[in-house]
């Protein structure tokens, strides 16, 4: 037992694990009501949400390396599914974000059938189409008395169940109704990544002429990670749409699907930490924006509004050119060099020089 | 069959749009492989230094090549800048910094000049009735784009087959170290690339500007079309990026028209990709091998 307590890792994760399930509760503690309220139980939920469908972007782009513009669109469909069989067939919510998530991954991985002769920007156009072509697939004639086209699906938002009212409000029960399966799938996805599965996606990664030769089953795992990535948004995207009350066809756009891939890759690519990192980003991207603009000198003048987008596009620029291998490559970079060690040679060594001098004088 | 010839017609006219700035993207494809996503917002912004310009009352002809030198540098200047640093990192970086120069652009023209749309002048040789030809009806500045397109594209096979210039742009795309050995100087050749893809975005925004109003998201819609267009035809070919740019536009047309007019955009996608199932590298893009 003292063994398992003095792994750091573990106690960590355990660490992490307690927050997060305190963490909708913190506000009303006396201590932590001067620096978190309740909105941020909001944003906790939000990140859950971003956490299960930016894994399964990670998955098919950082570890089997193919690259999609389309994951939106699995989004959309896995919420799409999960709102028809809630508003039209009153399935509960479990069983549909269940069925949303598994009829998505289904179509994903027949997706990944037309991918598999595809690779680099002639994929990521051809999946960049899905998010095209889809809102036209929604609002069409044939399926629209489902779908509600144009218009949309309007939902009830939803409440605690009647036993847990004095207990919780709506946001804090929707927060472990995200949470919970978020936890669930990065566990899930990091016993992936460590399985034969996880191995041959990168194996197929670094080099699929390479796996081929190795014996890897090429065609079925470039599906089967197409399948799962889809699996993961299709979950996300049915747990997102019984958070919200209304759901249209452009709801989960091409903006979303480029925002998406900009997170993982600043996250960091093929690290399940890199996804967490990713998944905080995403949820605080407008608040680190405006504290930004709010401790720049001119950002008051120039309007916080305007600049949000240019402080963002220069943000991406400057982390992309210092930072290439995300926030969780760096952690790793710094880890190996052992910048702690580094600084403290580098202290001593001024400090020798700095003597010198004196001595000199 | 007058209506198909006519269908054939606007389509065409459509495609023109597309396939301008599809030249534009192939050409930095070609000179550093990488896909572009902040095409369309460069075009945009030198657009709107344009309108800028002749606002100053300049006539438009200054105006127009004022803007086209403006945009060199700006291509010259993104490529030394921020470029040039991920150079050697892995492929997906320089495709976020070109999708953080697409934000920053867009909000910086959003700030200077406003969301509303603008009119944007026509040359003078645009004005004017609307040509016949046969059974079709083609208005003037549809013409002149897609003239314009094709003129584009007779310049850059000239420059890239004709001149030694072009000649080593081509190296340099295709084998770094062995161009550097031969004494070509591939940093600059990049810059090169970038900065002549600007001029051809901003000529791009130029002539569209006037049918479809300037305004900071004019060129969104149309940038995934010229994407589409230009891996249709092959993202390493600018004979494809016209080609493909005008199937594209001639598709969404003929689809509209005689299929269903809800499901255009559908149909013509449907068609690259089983085009791109049989030719994985577009319709003009070369095969290429790869050694393990």
């Amino acid at each position: 037992m003292l063994d398992v307590l003095r792994n750091r890792r573990f106690i960590f994760l355990a660490l992490a694990l307690v927050l997060l399930a305190v963490f909708p509760y913190l506000h009303t503690l006396p201590f932590f009501e001067s620096f978190i309220d309740s909105y941020r139980t909001f944003q906790g939920m939000r990140f859950a949400l971003w956490l299960i469908i930016l894994m399964g972007l990670n998955l098919l782009i950082g570890y089997s390396g193919q690259i999609s513009l389309g994951h939106a669109a699995f989004v959309s469909i896995g919420a799409y599914i999960a709102a028809i069989l809630m508003t039209e067939y009153s399935v509960p919510v479990f069983a549909a974000v269940l069925i949303g998530g598994l009829l998505t991954g289904c179509i994903g991985f027949l997706i990944g059938v037309p991918a598999l002769r595809l690779s680099g920007p002639y994929l990521a156009i051809a999946t960049l189409a899905m998010v095209i072509v889809l809102p036209q697939i929604l609002k069409h004639d044939l399926i629209d008395q489902w779908t509600g086209g144009v218009m949309g699906i309007s939902l009830d938002l939803p409440h605690v169940p009647g036993s847990l009212k004095d207990r919780a409000t709506d946001d804090q029960w929707l927060y472990y109704v995200c949470m919970v399966p978020a936890i669930i799938m990065t566990a899930m996805a990091w016993s992936i990544t460590r399985s034969r599965i996880g191995r041959a996606f990168i194996a197929i990664r670094d080099s699929d002429i390479g796996a081929q030769q190795m014996g890897v089953n090429v065609s079925l795992y470039k599906m089967t990670a197409f399948g799962l990535s889809a699996l993961y948004a299709g979950t996300g995207g049915a747990l997102y749409v019984y958070t919200l009350a209304y759901l249209g066809p452009a709801e989960f756009d091409i903006n979303l699907s480029l925002t998406m891939l900009v997170m993982i890759v600043l996250g960091g690519l093929g690290s399940i930490a890199g996804t967490v990192f990713a998944a905080i980003i995403m949820t605080m991207r407008i608040d680190l924006t405006d504290w930004i603009a709010g401790i720049i000198p001119a950002g008051e003048r120039l309007g916080i509004d305007t600049t949000r987008g240019a402080l963002f596009g220069i943000l991406l620029i400057i982390s992309m050119i210092f930072t290439p291998r995300g926030v969780a490559g760096n952690i790793q970079k710094m880890k190996e060099e052992n910048q702690g060690e580094k600084i403290r040679e580098l202290i001593s060594r001024l400090r020798s020089r700095f003597r010198q001098k004196r001595d000199d004088v | 069959m007058d209506q198909f010839i006519q269908q054939v017609a606007t389509g065409l006219s459509t495609g023109s749009l597309y396939a301008i700035l599809a030249l534009a993207i192939v050409l930095i494809y070609r000179s550093t492989s990488v896909v572009n996503f902040a095409q369309g917002e460069m075009a945009m912004f030198t657009t709107f230094i344009a309108w800028s310009c002749i606002n100053w009352e300049l006539p438009y002809w200054v105006a127009f090549f004022l803007t086209l030198l403006i945009a060199f540098l700006l291509g010259v200047l993104v490529e030394l800048t921020i470029m040039r640093p991920v150079e050697n990192a892995p492929p997906l970086n320089a495709i976020i910094i070109t999708l953080g120069l697409f934000t920053l652009l867009g909000s910086l023209a959003l700030r200077v000049w406003q969301g509303q749309p603008k009119a944007f002048p026509s040359p003078a040789v645009f004005n004017g009735a609307p040509l016949t030809l046969g059974p079709a009806v083609i208005s003037r500045p549809n013409i002149g784009v897609f003239c314009m397109a094709i003129l584009i594209m007779i310049a850059i096979y000239l420059l890239f087959s004709r001149t030694k210039i072009g000649l080593a742009m081509r190296a340099a795309a295709q084998n770094r170290v062995a161009s550097e050995l031969v004494g070509i100087r591939v940093g600059r050749m990049l810059a090169l690339g970038w900065g002549l893809s600007a001029v051809v975005g901003a000529a791009a925004g130029m002539l569209l500007a006037p049918t479809i109003f300037l305004s900071p998201s004019m060129m969104q819609g149309v940038l995934l079309f010229a994407f589409a267009a230009a891996v249709l035809g092959g993202l390493d070919s600018p004979v494809g990026a016209i080609v493909g740019g005008l199937v594209l536009g001639v598709l969404q047309n003929l689809a509209g028209t005689y299929i269903d007019s809800k499901i255009d955009i559908t149909v013509a996608f449907v068609v690259i990709i089983a085009v791109l199932l049989v030719r994985p590298k577009g319709l003009f893009g070369k095969q290429t091998m790869a050694r393990v």
